[in-house]
């Protein structure tokens, strides 16, 4: 008992003067360069941020093949990057996070973008975003990441974004930014559970909305498919870590969308910047993060108030993801930057809700996700 | 009784896969009762889930997929089919909730081939005669109806002193008489009666045009079989060899004979060819001098640009007669530069756009000079798409219109015709795009193929001909107007087709060859085996297929140009030379005159090359040609690393006087 006493005692002891040797935690992220086919892991000290490595990403060396997406596996171990563009369909790649080596590849739809795992099954779930211009009926595919295997292609919309999925595993949800529907998938039976049109506020039926007339239609959905015609063009789908509800991001009405994941129903509309695009929440469920693609800054929103309580410039143009480290202290905003620019990643300090930091990429920095906080 | 339920246990135990995973206190179980499945057979997945003690959960649920479900399927209540042939996995996942990880354990299961079911024997003669030789096609086919290209029959006479015929169905005849052939795969056969009837040829007639020819030139030796009256036996089959000498003491007399009498020669040298059928031949030796068309490549100028990379480029006659050339840049800031070139020794840079892109991978001039059309990729907002530039004055480009319907995912290359624009559309289709108000481009039709997975790199038109690479499916030709087919640029018709088997199709140029009567298609490959370093020198991979496409319904490959350690990638031709970039190996000319065939790098049929470095370029002394184009008695071509360049090729000096190049 005495033994146990003392441990404690030191180990208070070392967490209280850790500050004053100069400890310091270090943050650690991965984020994709769109057009410089290069993944980036960032390294932040709490001060500054630095591009720890410049990882070449993709095997067609005349194309840019587009990192979009950026993931990583549950246990850390390993960081995946959907490359947009192939001969015709993009790919899924697996590197090891200790070596950032290529370790695994799997062909999945047109313009695979945005990943999530579920902790349920540890399947992973990818849209394929299809950006290509036709607007046509796409998919989120079903990879199981161990294999890389792509198990299923779950038809959407058209412009599959946004994915991720429940904090309990069970559901997965995503938009389709052209259809102007917001989707949720059930991990288990990796089947459509419920549809929302977010320019109606109404649910609609699966079984309608893919009838085989509606498949067979180039209409997407005929009377629910608005296309172009979708004020909403949400982006963005992300469920809070512990209340029944969801956020989606309406790129194309500058606001953000509250879903009551219980009624299904928009019960809320956040005016903030123009054109949010990503979306993500602190791991302590106090605030929302926004990038508002459009005018360069990043919103932040207390939840519980339902009030922007910052609006922070971006160090350049096109403010692109959000991923906010495990401790909810900082946001990693990733910036694309226009034309030969370099991409950005900026630090948002979220008790201070200040920008204190940024770095620069390869060109248009887009995926990004919170690896660790390490020592 | 007690001893068969006990060996009916046993047997269980040894032929039943069970697999464990487990996960702190949970243990998954998956087994099947078989491993090894015919096609169509099913088994049910027996899965549980047991508890720290070892029981059981009830109500466990689980997830079930396959990892290869063209070999193996597995529905929602794990019920396996064997679909296929082959090897696949099928994995069980059980999802215990309560932040607890999945447990999941994998079953490999093979699935035999179905039987063979039939052999069938094609071009099987009725009647040969003794001495000569023929040969048996063969397909086995299994009861799923599959080829099985896989299985080599076995071969049998019925009397070994009539025929023989050796493992590869090659039949020989012996004497006169009836012979049974059997074709046969374990207890599937197949059966054949071949009449062998004396022979009735007792000399081979053997000629050619000339004696003495070219490294290159193919010659057409003409062969026949005459009777003792010197009559003509015309269904005896004759087959062609060669052998040589070649005068460089340290090579080979290589070359390609092809049985209906075309031959040509890689060398100098004295070669033998030989016509024979059974126990009758004739030969003919031919000379075969050195095809001399090495001719001095002039430097003449260099455009520089080393702040990017350079992409495609054009050269064109401006409307007021001056010459100009417009350049792309590559993973940059989305310029586009113009050049004066009316001097090819002082070419200026008069004028760029920059739009919103990161890659202009492409730029098109119009017929008249006047338009020019950009490709956009790396856009901002990604709207990538096209934009319509009036270079009626090239030293002030003005922006006509951008256009993005239907290529938002990025514009990879372009083609104008006739005031209309070939957009490639995220490497999937072309749109063909009305040009009559540039201010307002509108989309009159599209093309795109049907095929599983297809892409498409490219598109050149000529003569109401598109041409479009599409990779793995090769190279397509679509009527947009010429009428051979039907089509027009409203209503594109595809006609003709040739794939191959490297699947790396990227470019395409047809040539209608005067000299030799013939209608090539050159297809090229993209091919990068050593990767690119953005930082370095690099070496690319690949080469041109030349398919003669004189008979549209059988395409023909037929010849090839590949230069050593390096790739090929953009190319022309004009005047029977072909101006051919490949990366790191600079621009080749060819000598593409008369009929080809074979390997014309080989055959000595390079006119010359020149390789771009350049000491200052976005990366130093790294050459990598783009393209190359002929352009009013100069070359032109855009280089990766070093932007334009010009040279000339000299004048043909008198034949058979060779050159000697550093």
């Amino acid at each position: 008992m005495l033994v146990l006493k003392l441990n404690k005692f030191i180990g208070a002891g070392i967490i209280f003067l850790l500050p004053l040797f100069g400890f310091c935690q270090k943050y650690y992220a991965y984020v994709a360069a769109e057009s410089e086919d290069e993944v980036s892991l960032i390294e932040f000290d709490s001060k500054t941020a630095s591009a720890k490595l410049n990882i070449p990403v993709g095997v067609w060396p005349a194309e840019m093949e587009g990192p979009h997406g950026v993931g990583v596996s549950s246990d850390g171990k390993h960081w995946f990057v959907s490359m947009a563009h192939g001969n015709p369909y993009g790919t899924l790649y697996k590197y090891s996070t200790e070596t950032n080596q290529m370790e695994g590849q799997v062909k999945l739809g047109l313009f695979p973008a945005t990943m999530a795992i579920s902790k349920l099954n540890g399947l992973m779930f990818c849209v394929n975003f299809d950006l290509h211009g036709d607007m046509s009926w796409s998919s989120v595919s079903v990879i199981d990441p161990e294999t890389m295997t792509e198990i299923k292609k779950i038809t959407t919309g058209s412009m599959p974004h946004g994915s991720r999925i429940s904090p309990d595993g069970k559901f997965h949800y995503s938009v389709a930014m052209m259809s102007g529907l917001l989707f949720e998938i059930n991990t288990l039976t990796l089947e459509v559970s419920r549809i929302l049109d977010l320019d109606e506020n109404t649910s609609l039926s699966p079984d309608d909305y893919f009838s085989e007339e509606q498949l067979s239609s180039n209409s997407l959905g005929g009377n629910h498919q608005h296309n172009a015609q979708t004020g909403v063009k949400p982006t963005w789908a992300s469920p809070h870590p512990t209340l029944p509800i969801l956020y989606v991001a309406g790129n194309g009405s500058d606001e953000i969308l509250k879903i009551d994941l219980k009624t299904w129903k928009i019960v809320d509309r956040l005016k903030g910047g123009k054109a949010p695009y990503n979306l993500d929440i602190t791991p302590d469920g106090k605030y929302l993060v926004a990038s508002y693609k459009a005018e360069g800054s990043t919103g932040v929103w207390n939840i519980k108030k339902g009030e922007e309580v910052a609006r922070i410039k971006n160090s350049t143009t096109v403010t692109h993801g959000v991923a906010i480290s495990s401790d909810s202290k900082f946001a990693f905003i990733s910036v694309e930057g226009k034309g030969g620019e370099p991409g950005k990643v900026d630090i948002i300090d979220l008790q201070k809700m200040e920008r204190v930091a940024d770095v620069a990429i390869g060109k248009q920095a887009g995926g990004i996700i919170f690896w660790k906080k390490a020592m | 009784m007690k001893k068969i339920i006990g060996l009916s246990f046993l047997l269980v135990v040894l032929f039943s896969t069970t697999l464990n995973a487990q996960n702190s206190d949970l243990t998954l179980k998956a087994s099947l009762s078989k491993t090894v499945l015919e096609v169509g057979e099913t088994v049910k997945i027996s899965a549980e889930v047991d508890n720290e003690k070892g029981k059981a959960i009830k109500g466990a649920e689980f997830q079930y997929f396959s990892r290869r479900s063209k070999v193996v399927s597995v529905d929602n209540n794990g019920n396996v089919k064997a679909v296929g042939p082959g090897e696949g996995t099928v994995f069980i996942i059980y999802s215990p909730g309560e932040d607890k990880d999945p447990l999941r354990e994998s079953i490999t299961i093979k699935v035999n081939f179905p039987p063979v079911t039939k052999i069938e024997i094609s071009n099987a003669p009725s009647k040969v005669y003794v001495g000569s030789k023929s040969i048996l096609n063969t397909t086995i086919i299994d009861k799923s109806g599959v080829v099985r290209k896989d299985l080599n029959p076995k071969f049998q006479s019925s009397d070994a002193s009539i025929a023989e015929i050796d493992a590869f169905g090659n039949i020989v005849a012996k004497k006169a008489g009836q012979v049974t052939i059997t074709a046969y795969y374990e207890k599937i056969s197949s059966t054949i009666k071949i009449d062998v009837t004396s022979a009735v040829a007792n000399q081979i007639k053997l000629t050619a045009p000339s004696t003495e020819f070219r490294t290159g030139d193919v010659v057409h030796f003409s062969v026949s079989a005459l009777d003792a009256a010197n009559k003509k036996v015309n269904d005896l089959p004759i087959y062609f060899s060669f052998t040589g000498v070649s005068d460089d003491v340290s090579s080979t007399a290589s070359g390609l004979i092809k049985q209906d009498g075309r031959f040509v020669a890689d060398v100098p040298g004295i070669y033998t060819i030989t016509a024979s059928s059974g126990s009758l031949s004739n030969q003919m030796t031919v000379k075969v001098q050195p095809r001399n068309v090495k001719r001095e490549v002039q430097f003449i100028g260099h455009g520089n640009v080393n702040t990017k990379h350079t992409s495609d480029f054009w050269v064109w006659e401006g409307a007021d007669g001056k010459d100009y050339a417009v350049t792309g840049t590559w993973g940059a800031d989305g310029t586009a530069y113009f050049w004066d070139v009316s001097d090819p020794a002082n070419m200026i840079k008069i004028d760029s756009v920059q739009v919103d892109a990161r890659t202009v991978n492409d730029v098109k001039i119009s017929e008249d000079g006047k338009i020019c059309v950009i490709s956009r990729e790396g856009a901002s907002n990604r709207k990538n798409g096209l934009v319509v530039l009036d270079v009626t004055n090239p030293r002030d480009v003005k922006t006509i219109s951008t256009f993005t319907e239907n290529l938002t995912g990025g514009v990879h290359n372009v083609f104008l015709y006739k005031n209309h624009v070939f957009a490639l559309s995220a490497g999937r289709k072309y749109y063909i795009i009305s040009l009559a108000n540039p201010a307002q481009p509108k989309v009159v039709s599209e093309f795109e193929l049907d095929t599983p997975g297809h892409a498409i790199h490219d598109v050149w038109v000529v003569d109401g001909i598109a041409y479009s690479s599409n990779w793995s499916d090769g190279v397509q030709l679509v009527d947009v107007g010429n009428g051979i087919a039907g089509g027009s640029l409203e209503k594109p018709v595809q006609f003709a087709s040739y794939t191959y088997p490297s699947g790396a199709n990227h470019a395409a140029f047809p040539f209608k060859s005067e000299s030799a009567g013939k209608f090539y298609v050159v297809a090229g490959d993209e091919i990068f085996p050593y990767g690119l370093n953005m930082d370095r020198p690099n070496i690319a991979g690949g080469f041109l297929h030349f398919v003669d496409f004189t008979d549209l319904e059988h395409p023909d490959e037929i010849a090839r140009f590949e230069v050593p350690n390096a790739g090929s990638h953009n190319y022309w031709i004009e005047n029977d030379i072909l101006y051919v970039s490949f990366y790191n190996g600079g621009v080749r000319m060819v000598d593409v005159s008369g009929e080809l065939m074979g390997d014309l790098y080989k055959q000595g049929r390079e006119i010359g090359w020149f390789i771009p470095a350049d000491p200052n370029g976005y990366v130093p002394n790294a050459p990598f040609t783009w393209g190359a184009q002929p352009y009013k008695g100069h070359v032109f071509m855009s280089d990766w690393n070093s932007g334009l360049w010009s040279i000339k090729l000299a004048p043909e000096k008198p034949e058979n006087v060779s050159i000697e190049v550093k």
